[in-house]
């Protein structure tokens, strides 16, 4: 059976699979997203504390995933659980990082500005530092998209959802025939998944950094 | 190494035109410089090894009390921890002397005259690489190659080349020109140039792109153990098949501590191997 034929008689369990990996990278990168920004936001403005929250999420990164995995699974059991929560976590450092580096980098005359025409510290927050500071974050959405594509892969093996699984399949039948097909099937999807979500990123760049601060 | 105060310029620099890894690694510059700045240094060095020592102690205390089924015993007895930590610090030393020997080259070269033009071409190929899962192309590899440590050890090295060019790349192009200009005036060859003035001020990228390779090689080493290479991963794999908590505990400990160690080693590298000249700069 060559890749193609191979690709034809299992289009449905591959479509669910890749579907389940794009959900699950899409819904924790929201998480992340989230919580990462407001870290961010919530840290910034003192040295200390934002650089506690790029030292704390750097060591993480340095983790390698599958230990990350290995100490979850005790604790949460297998499955959707350890994959959520190191994808949630592997997601955070670059997020984190950028929106301190991005709203530290703020001109201070600007929020002046913004002060002196009588906005509030919400406002200001909301209509000036972060719009400014957005380029950054997106950067770091991109960056940590891309890791979790292939974090998710390996947590396949602790029995998450997604692409993986289909790796695994043919790391478990080295030497059969659909070996190849197997792992190939998964890792293109999942290159292929990356530089979709790539795409969608720029374009979400392209309509919401403001005109004015465009490269 | 940009300063973390350069501002606006530093933040777009570090987020838009930059390749991925090259921002993080950056931006963990950037963070470095930031608590050199805020004088943490020597503070946050000597912090990680005493976390570690406890952490490996508390490990060792609880694994001695601890009540091994056979299963456990039989995948922890003769030594097995021992080598299976051996063979992962090898996979990541000997990758990581191939990354930097291939990288580094690979990157001075393309920033030379003739080269140039190729340099963009390569960023995109590393970018495009970089949406590559490390654990398919070991998969392939093994698939190619058959199983064994050949086909672990080349794909931890082929996940970690671009990441490091990129850093490469990066560090010798963001070197002010003007300063190069200046070299030349006073009479350098080109070769000068490239060993006295743009080496040594790339130097930080260049180790941060050290750190990266080491960082990311250790935990590529972990996935070794699927294409029969060995490493801690072993532990850890072996912990989720047989359903043994304290194999994957163990495990996953001494890779979190093997990873955490390395990743400081590389830390206090740059601390110690970055130029004088550039502190004052960053700090």
């Amino acid at each position: 059976m060559n890749f193609w034929e191979y690709l034809g008689s299992r289009h449905q369990q591959l479509l669910a699979d890749v579907y389940q990996h794009a959900s699950a990278v899409f819904q924790c990168m929201v998480v992340a997203t989230v919580l990462g920004v407001v870290l961010g936001v919530v840290t910034y403005r003192s040295g200390w504390a934002g650089n506690l929250a790029t030292t704390t999420t750097a060591t993480l990164l340095t983790i390698p995933s599958l230990a990350m995995i290995g100490l979850l699974v005790p604790v949460v059991g297998l499955g959707v659980p350890p994959t959520v929560i190191a994808l949630i976590l592997y997601g955070l450092l670059p997020i984190v990082r950028n929106s301190i580096v991005g709203l530290r980098g703020v001109d201070p005359s600007l929020v002046d500005a913004a002060t002196g025409i009588g906005m509030s510290r919400l406002a200001r927050l909301l209509r000036v530092e972060l719009p400014l500071a957005w380029p950054p974050i997106l950067t770091g959405i991109r960056v940590s998209t891309q890791m979790l594509m292939g974090i998710a892969a390996i947590a396949a093996y602790a029995s998450g959802p997604g692409l993986g699984n289909e790796i695994f399949r043919g790391i478990a039948s080295l030497g059969s025939k659909n070996a190849l097909n197997q792992v190939l099937a998964g890792t293109l999807g999942i290159i292929v998944l990356a530089l979709l979500f790539d795409a969608v990123y720029v374009l979400i760049g392209r309509l919401t950094i403001p005109r004015g601060i465009r490269v | 190494m940009r300063a973390p105060e350069s501002g606006r310029g530093g933040a777009s620099g570090l987020g838009v035109e930059a390749g991925r890894e090259a921002a993080i690694d950056e931006g963990l510059a950037v963070a470095d410089a930031m608590s050199r700045a805020a004088g943490l240094g020597w503070r946050k060095l000597t912090f990680l090894p005493a976390v570690l020592v406890v952490g490996l102690l508390c490990t060792w205390l609880w694994f001695r009390h601890a009540d091994l089924d056979p299963l456990s015993e039989n995948a922890l007895s003769n030594g097995q921890v021992w080598k299976a930590l051996r063979q992962h610090i090898e996979l990541t030393v000997i990758s990581t002397f191939f990354v930097l020997v291939i990288a580094i080259p690979l990157g001075i070269l393309l920033t030379r005259g003739a080269f140039r033009r190729a340099a963009p071409v390569a960023m995109t190929f590393a970018n495009m690489g970089q949406a590559t899962p490390a654990i398919g192309l070991l998969a392939l590899l093994v698939i190619w190659l058959g199983i064994g440590r050949k086909a672990a050890l080349i794909g931890i090295i082929a996940y970690a080349v671009l990441p490091v060019l990129s850093n490469t790349i990066a560090g010798l192009k963001a070197n002010d020109p003007t300063l190069l200009e200046a070299a030349r005036g006073i009479g350098m060859s080109p070769l000068g140039v490239l060993g006295r003035v743009e080496l040594p001020l790339a130097v930080p990228l260049i180790l941060a792109g050290v750190r990266t390779a080491l960082v990311l090689n250790v935990g590529t080493a972990t996935l070794a153990t699927f294409g029969g290479g060995g490493g801690l991963g072993v532990l850890i794999t072996t912990g989720i098949t047989n359903q043994r908590m304290p194999v994957l505990v163990l495990g996953s400990i001494l890779t979190v501590a093997l990873a955490l160690l390395v990743d400081w080693l590389a830390s206090l590298a740059e601390l110690l191997l970055s130029p004088r000249g550039l502190e004052t700069g960053s700090g």
